[in-house]
């Protein structure tokens, strides 16, 4: 199906059409060979696993990239988008999860921005017609505020609001929204629904990035579905099922080997969470580790992932719930799970898991300078073999102990971190991202690390966004959605599609 | 006595910022023990004195809020009030000694804006840099002596007064007006605004964060050039340690005054009731004959003292 054909009965010419977009950046192909046309009056759903070339899409709509190859047509004709004030003057308008206001201005200093209304005096503000003009196209959208309240002051769907009244302003004809719901309470997803139906009579066009299903067969007039950077299809919502629109985004294809050793018995219990929740976002977390099993938890970016882990260490205050590793229960702070053997690996290795400027004999050790020095008197000697051995048992590619951590390659410095947390004698390894930002050779030996982590006794619970991963890597894996479990699959029913149903909003 | 009777003067008293109940405290402790403190010459003496001070403090308010900071202010300052010494002594001018101070200051505040917005030296180390320049050059300029026997035009405008009122005042109630105008109804003001808050929102505006961020600090070498020639006529000569620490004093009132260190948020008002805290503070504490030093320390407490009351209020 032609993108013309479908589009023929909403309106014959787009406001606004790509044609072959395609974006690589060093080692990936973010977009590739993409076309999608927007035409006034429609809301136009982009689906797509993370990673499966959304924000790119959407960056490169607005300005901030530019395209490697393709073509972009406004109302017909052949145009470029090289700089966020070509895509101002083609009126498309992005609002970004993270908002564009300046938080000690009001309201209608925002919205009019750089187009304030001269005053008498050089250099001023007409501020009575600021105020009349913002009052007046919030009127237009529905938001009824005093435009001059200090935006800091005002909760994050009414600043949503704002950025919406802002780019409307601009007589913004195409509104990208990434995710707007996301932060949103029910009542007020209302309002923003209803506003996109007002805007939607008015003739603009919005591009909507959604991951809830509710949302994508409510509001969505066109489909148009992403994996790898590539279009996989443009469909409507009457015509497919939620269903459809999952496979669609699964099935990743493998460019790599998993080696693992799946353990015929699952060894002894050595973490146990039972009712977790802490003020981050997540609550009623239920999850068993044992000893031997890599146990995947996967679910969208800001499911609350990393937030389990990080409750899981003592790096977050729990509000209700108990961790009980080994049988004992623990709480309280990262120091007291480190001397537990809770090793954390976290996704910012750069910032919380190495110090950049050290050696890696020096990273090697600093988590186990207790357990090797007992007397509290450093022995250089002793912590060069412990360095060099863990070195060689972990293949870390390094010129010797006394090189700069921040030289070593990123899968490298991902060895230095396990192998860190090897030597304080960890028994449960958290990865947050084991494998991001590494290439695919170092993903391989990564995971063949990890499996001979739990084939020697210990248990890993590993986060990933790769969700072709979690399926070869784990022995069975949690699912979360908004903050809690959604669900629990066995290694039989481990696949991508049931890892993205679970995951995504269906109600 | 009912829990509503206290309650309600409490819930008020947590709306008022920090600074202003720091301020009618001092001046309630200082009237109490410090003999004529509260005299109509005194009260207008602390005015007069916490003049050149709110000269700094006002245009370190708009850099504290665009995330930044200027440690050369004090030095810059000794450097300008050398020059009005120097200059009008030689051409028996004011208006040039004038002159020649806001040059020299607005140079040094276009080089701390280039370092800062251009060279993205970070503001606390570009403007370290500068006040030992400015140091330097004080010294060499004054070959470390005072530059005295400067003209009566000059030092008249310190002791002079206008319908009554003492031209220093007058000039820190005018600096405090433009700048409360420049802030709050210029379109510059609001961009000052979003330096510290989001930078990326200039942006996507299409304006140019680096010249308007050159810009603030160039006022703020501009202001010392001002200042510069009341340090002069206030000393009465041109003195090459007439400014040290003054930084010190500015960024402590600005600190006092509520205005933060991060996203932009800054009230110029607190500026200036800042400057006045730290202003009767030191008036006080020379009345009741501590020395400078005690003085010098007393206003780090009272940075510590306005921060604790602003957090108590925004806690409650």
């Amino acid at each position: 199906m032609s993108d013309r054909a479908v589009g023929t009965a909403v309106s014959p010419v787009p406001l606004l059409e790509l044609r072959g977009i395609s974006k690589t950046f060093p080692g990936v192909k973010a977009l590739d060979d993409v076309s999608f046309a927007i035409y006034p009056g429609e809301v136009h759903m982009l689906l797509g696993e993370n990673g499966a070339g959304k924000s790119s899409l959407m960056k490169i709509l607005c300005g901030a990239y530019t395209a490697d190859a393709g073509e972009v047509y406004a109302k017909g004709e052949k145009v470029a988008i090289t700089s966020t004030a070509d895509a101002q003057t083609l009126g498309i308008a992005v609002i970004f999860q993270e908002f564009s206001l300046v938080p000690f201005l009001d309201i209608a200093q925002n919205i009019f921005l750089g187009r304030e209304p001269k005053g008498r005096l050089p250099g001023t503000i007409d501020r009575r017609r600021i105020l009349r003009d913002a009052k007046r196209v919030l009127d237009g959208i529905g938001f009824d505020i005093d435009p001059s309240v200090i935006v800091d002051t005002l909760g994050v769907a009414q600043q949503q609001m704002v950025e919406i009244a802002k780019a409307i302003s601009q007589d913004a004809r195409i509104l990208v929204m990434d995710e707007p719901t996301a932060a949103l309470s029910d009542r007020e997803v209302e309002l923003l629904f209803a506003l996109i139906a007002r805007l939607k009579a008015d003739g603009v066009a919005i591009v909507y990035i959604s991951h809830r299903m509710a949302e994508v067969f409510a509001l969505g007039d066109r489909i148009t579905v992403l994996r790898d950077g590539r279009r996989i299809d443009q469909v409507r919502p009457a015509d497919v099922t939620p269903d459809q629109l999952v496979r669609m985004m699964v099935g990743r294809t493998i460019d790599m080997t998993y080696p693992r050793h799946f353990a015929e018995q699952p060894g002894e219990l050595v973490l146990q969470v039972k009712g977790l929740s802490a003020l981050t976002g997540i609550s009623g977390i239920d999850i068993e580790v044992r000893r031997g099993e890599i146990v995947g938890l996967c679910g969208l970016v800001g499911s609350g992932r990393t937030e389990v882990a990080r409750a899981i260490f003592g790096a977050d205050p729990v509000t209700t719930g108990e961790i009980i590793l080994d049988g004992k229960p623990i709480s309280g702070e990262p120091d007291i799970a480190a001397r537990r053997g809770i090793a954390l690996i976290p996704e910012s290795r750069k910032s919380e898991g190495l110090a950049l400027l050290r050696s890696v004999g020096d990273n090697l050790v600093v988590s186990a300078l207790k357990k090797l020095f007992p007397s509290r008197l450093y022995d250089p000697n002793s912590a060069q073999r412990t360095a060099d051995g863990l070195i060689r048992q972990l293949r870390i590619a390094t010129p010797s102990a006394r090189q700069m951590v921040g030289l070593l390659s990123g899968g490298n410095q991902q060895k230095v971190v396990i192998g860190k947390w090897l030597a304080a004698g960890a028994k449960l390894f958290i990865f947050d991202e084991p494998t991001r930002g590494i290439d695919v050779g170092a993903k391989s030996e990564i995971f063949a690390l990890i499996d001979r982590l739990v084939a020697e006794g210990a248990a890993a619970l590993m986060i990933s966004s790769e969700q072709i991963e979690i399926c070869h890597v784990c022995d069975r894996a949690y699912v979360m959605r908004d903050g809690r479990v959604a669900g629990h699959l066995a290694r039989s029913e481990l696949t991508e599609e049931n890892i993205v149903r679970l995951g995504m909003h269906h109600e | 006595m009912s829990d509503l009777a206290i309650a309600s003067p409490i819930s008020s008293l947590r709306r008022l910022p920090g600074v202003a109940i720091v301020l009618v405290l001092l001046i309630a402790l200082f009237g109490a023990i410090a003999p004529g403190f509260l005299s109509a010459a005194n009260l207008s003496n602390v005015l007069v004195q916490s003049t050149i001070l709110t000269m700094l403090a006002l245009p370190m308010t708009l850099i504290i809020m665009t995330e930044g900071i200027d440690l050369s202010m004090g030095a810059v300052l000794t450097l300008t009030s050398l020059c009005v010494a120097i200059v009008s002594l030689a051409t028996q001018s004011m208006l040039l000694g004038l002159g020649a101070a806001v040059l020299v200051g607005t140079v040094f505040g276009l080089a701390n804006g280039w370092l800062v917005a251009i060279a993205k030296i970070p503001p606390f180390v570009a403007t370290l840099a500068t006040l030992g320049m400015a140091h330097g050059l004080s010294l060499i300029v004054s070959d470390g002596q005072s530059v005295v026997g400067i003209p009566h035009s000059v030092r008249d405008i310190y002791s002079a007064k206008l319908l009554g009122i003492p031209v220093p005042i007058l000039m820190g109630v005018a600096s405090y007006g433009v700048f409360h105008g420049l802030l709050y109804h210029t379109r510059f003001g609001t961009y000052v605004f979003a330096l510290g808050g989001n930078r990326d929102a200039l942006r996507y505006a299409g304006l140019s964060p680096t010249r308007l961020l050159i810009a603030v600090y160039a006022i703020g070498g501009m202001m010392a050039g001002v200042a510069g020639l009341l340090m002069t006529a206030r000393m009465n000569s041109g003195h090459p340690t007439a400014g040290l620490g003054l930084e010190f004093d500015a960024i402590a009132a600005v600190a006092v005054g509520g205005t933060s260190f991060e996203r932009g948020k800054g009230w110029l008002l607190g500026t200036l009731l800042g400057v006045l805290a730290v202003g009767v503070l030191r008036n006080g504490l020379n009345l009741v004959s501590l020395p400078s030093s005690v003085q010098v320390a007393s206003v780090g407490v009272l940075v510590i003292v306005a921060m604790f009351l602003d957090g108590l209020r925004s806690r409650a």
